[in-house]
């Protein structure tokens, strides 16, 4: 296998992951279709869909006035999800969440689980848990599929397996089928196709995530384009949704307004094919539907979140539209960000779970363009974010250089102050400005060469702007 | 943890959090959201379908629409089939076309007396699957399902191919308005277990991006339209 080391690794070493991210050829393949797809279907569904403008402002109002009553509102969804028969469950953290669902697992005598795709159990380790505990788990979307094979992690929000070619996946499906399978996407889908639906029909649970929980409904809204959401809730006898506290909206009215933007966000579709409200176990006549229905409730550092200026952040959909446009994340792909979620979002998100000096490179793996807040279906001030993370990490203590810290300091001072201002600039044009004809820094002296390593830093000009203006300028 | 202990943690930061909330624009309101439809819904939706890959043909009688399965029945060529008791397909006459058709029907009389290894079995082997919708959507070119005995999810799900038999005043504009409907139901605390609404035939993306249909639900989607209005208009050019 080509794929370099790095994927493999659960804590990451960002520098040394991107550059090898950046060497790997088969990575940079897949990454270069990114932006002829996916992030131009994106745009494309925001210039063609005028109605998209006024549809994201009132998913985010929806989802800031959610959290404002976030309690509120999972004490309805409890009540609902009741009232149809189903069960709900609350889990701190993750290891309390894969107990959870260990344990109920286990006092059924389950042996495999179907999942459908969830981002949601990825960040919880679930598979590891229920391995551990002797249950086997089967993801059941195509690429997790092909992920799982490969002993890696997802690379991509809604395209897991995006960083894979297709030798690879060949190679992955034929070692599962035990003899080599024809070499064509058709071929390897039927393949999955049939070996999935032996799963579906042998599992004795079926596992999800949620794109949504209505809690007037108690609706567990699951959203996929391949079907296997629809199968993952209907063949089994029992149906375990695990989802983030974040999920919940309040009312089914409000479903739609998310419906019309999360899927042109994502893929440039109007709907994603198969949008599922999975409201409850079976009622007795029926001939299809799980017996059981549970929902684990997560917190998992969210109200952490919740309390803090960062907040904003759970509002996030998980449609993968900041990834699509991110130029980082074109550039080095998901694994090098070493987090559960990848790309802008994940450059918040991963710091905010896992702690921002665990993760310290992160809310710089950004150039602050801002395409992320522009393509984002709910608007997020991502760069805002990745600012202010930034300077939480400066204050903590040994962070900086001294050099850095004393530079960063004289700055600020000269901002606030025109006349150290002016001085500064006039200092800088008659030394610096003289000497380098060039026009351009390739080396800083002693702890600042951070800054010059990867790119040329611009020499002061050999005149001040305002010196020029008031010469030339004013005519 | 324990679920007052969970609650109480939420409640608490929820309170933190509201200096933190963003900025609305008070201006915007859920009606700006509606898509503008111009042409005519029955127009409007088989475009729509036929751009996610669905095929759909509109017929101006129950009759031309059993020639049309004919047709779509010829290319299969299907032994059994998995169906749906709906009005719309009694309006078609499902069962005795079926009976000239030579092909097995299976659907919840047949499946309801069986035992569940036998349900499932007869489910997972029929050839196509046949159903009408609770509502079809001229926006997104969707079918709405309410599923529920009689309308059973698999029907749409199993087998490799898909036929939906939809009559004109079925169709919706806008994604609004299904949702509308769906809250009427739930007033009248008649919500079914699993709602699902269908746009296309199921796809995946996942090998190089390239689009492969059929990967774990029907690979192909007919969709009949009946429009008993539509002999009385021109056709569309
Ligand atoms: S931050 Fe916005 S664009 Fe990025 S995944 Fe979340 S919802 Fe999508």
């Amino acid at each position: 296998m080509s794929t370099t080391d790095f994927t493999r690794q659960t804590h990451h070493e960002f520098l040394t992951a991107s550059s090898q991210a950046l060497v790997d050829a088969n990575l940079q393949l897949s990454l270069a279709n990114v932006g002829d797809t996916l992030a131009k279907r994106n745009r494309e569904a925001w210039e063609t869909f005028p109605q998209s403008a006024p549809l994201r402002e009132l998913a985010r109002q929806i989802k800031d006035a959610t959290l404002a009553d976030l309690a509120g509102h999972l004490e309805t969804l409890e009540a609902s999800v009741r009232e149809r028969g189903g069960e709900v469950h609350y889990a701190g953290d993750g290891d309390d969440a894969c107990r959870i669902v260990t344990d109920i697992l286990r006092s059924r005598g389950a042996k495999r689980v179907v999942k459908s795709k969830s981002m949601t159990t990825e960040e919880i380790h679930l598979n590891d848990a229920l391995e551990a505990a002797g249950i086997e788990p089967i993801e059941t979307d195509l690429g997790e599929y092909i992920v799982q094979l490969s002993k890696q992690r997802p690379s991509h929000l809604v395209a897991p397996a995006l960083h894979l070619r297709m030798p690879e996946i060949h190679q992955l499906l034929s070692t599962d089928a035990g003899e080599t399978l024809p070499n064509t996407p058709e071929d390897l889908c039927a393949y999955a196709r049939t070996r999935l639906r032996d799963a579906f029909a042998t599992a004795d649970a079926g596992i999800t995530g949620a794109n949504f929980a209505v809690a007037e409904t108690g609706t567990i809204v699951l959203i996929s384009n391949e079907g296997n959401a629809r199968l993952t809730v209907t063949m089994p006898k029992l149906h375990i949704a695990i989802l983030g506290i974040e999920k919940v909206i309040p009312k089914l009215a409000d479903l739609p307004i998310f419906l019309k933007v999360l899927a042109r966000a994502a893929t440039g579709q109007k709907l994603s094919i198969y949008t599922t409200l999975a409201n409850g176990p079976r009622k007795p006549d029926e001939l299809e539907g799980p017996d059981e229905f549970h929902v684990v409730l997560l917190d998992n550092g969210r109200t952490r979140i919740l309390e803090g200026p960062l907040r904003e952040s759970l509002f996030c959909i998980r449609c993968g539209a900041c990834l699509n446009v991110c130029p980082i994340y074109r550039n080095i792909g998901g694994h090098a960000y070493g987090g559960t979620y990848s790309g802008p979002i994940g450059a918040v998100l991963t710091p905010l779970y896992d702690g921002l000096t665990n993760n310290r490179h992160l809310p710089h793996a950004s150039s602050l363009c801002g395409a992320c807040q522009a393509a984002c279906p709910v608007k997020i001030a991502i760069p805002e974010m990745l600012i202010q993370l930034r300077d939480q990490l400066h204050k903590e203590p040994g962070e900086m250089h001294w050099a850095e810290a004393q530079a960063y300091g004289l700055w600020a001072r000269s901002m606030r102050s025109p006349r150290l201002y002016r001085f500064l600039t006039w200092l800088a044009t008659r030394t610096v400005g003289r000497v380098l004809p060039s026009g351009w820094l390739k080396k800083l002296p002693g702890p600042l060469h951070g800054w010059t390593k990867n790119r040329d830093f611009p020499a002061p000009a050999r005149e001040r702007f305002r010196d020029w203006w008031s010469r030339e300028g004013m005519e | 943890m324990n679920r007052e202990a969970f609650l109480a943690r939420v409640r608490e930061a929820a309170t933190s959090g509201l200096r933190y909330r963003v900025h609305a624009d008070p201006t915007v309101t859920r009606a700006m959201g509606y898509s503008t439809i111009e042409e005519d819904l029955v127009a409007r939706f088989t475009a729509e379908v036929a751009k996610v890959g669905g095929r759909p043909v509109v017929v101006p009688s129950m009759e031309a629409a059993r020639r049309e399965a004919a047709q779509i029945f010829r290319i299969y060529e299907p032994r059994s089939a998995l169906c749906w008791r709906h009005p719309v397909l009694d309006r078609f006459g499902l069962t005795d076309w079926l009976r000239t058709e030579r092909v097995t029907q299976i659907d919840s009389a047949l499946l309801a007396p069986q035992a569940r290894a036998e349900q499932r079995r007869d489910m997972l082997a029929a050839d196509i699957g046949i159903t009408s919708c609770t509502f079809a959507l001229a926006e997104t070119g969707s079918l709405v399902m309410a599923h529920e005995f009689g309308n059973e999810r698999v029907a749409s799900l199993v087998p490799p191919v898909y036929l939906a038999i939809v009559s004109r005043e079925q169709i919706l504009a806008d994604l609004f308005d299904a949702f509308d409907r769906l809250g009427e139901r739930l007033a009248k605390r008649d919500w079914p277990s699993n709602v699902t609404l269908i746009t296309g035939p199921s796809k995946t993306g996942d090998i190089e991006s390239k689009l492969v249909v059929g990967v774990h639900g029907p690979g192909k989607w007919h969709v009949l339209v009946v429009d008993e209005t539509a002999g009385e208009k021109p056709a569309p050019a």
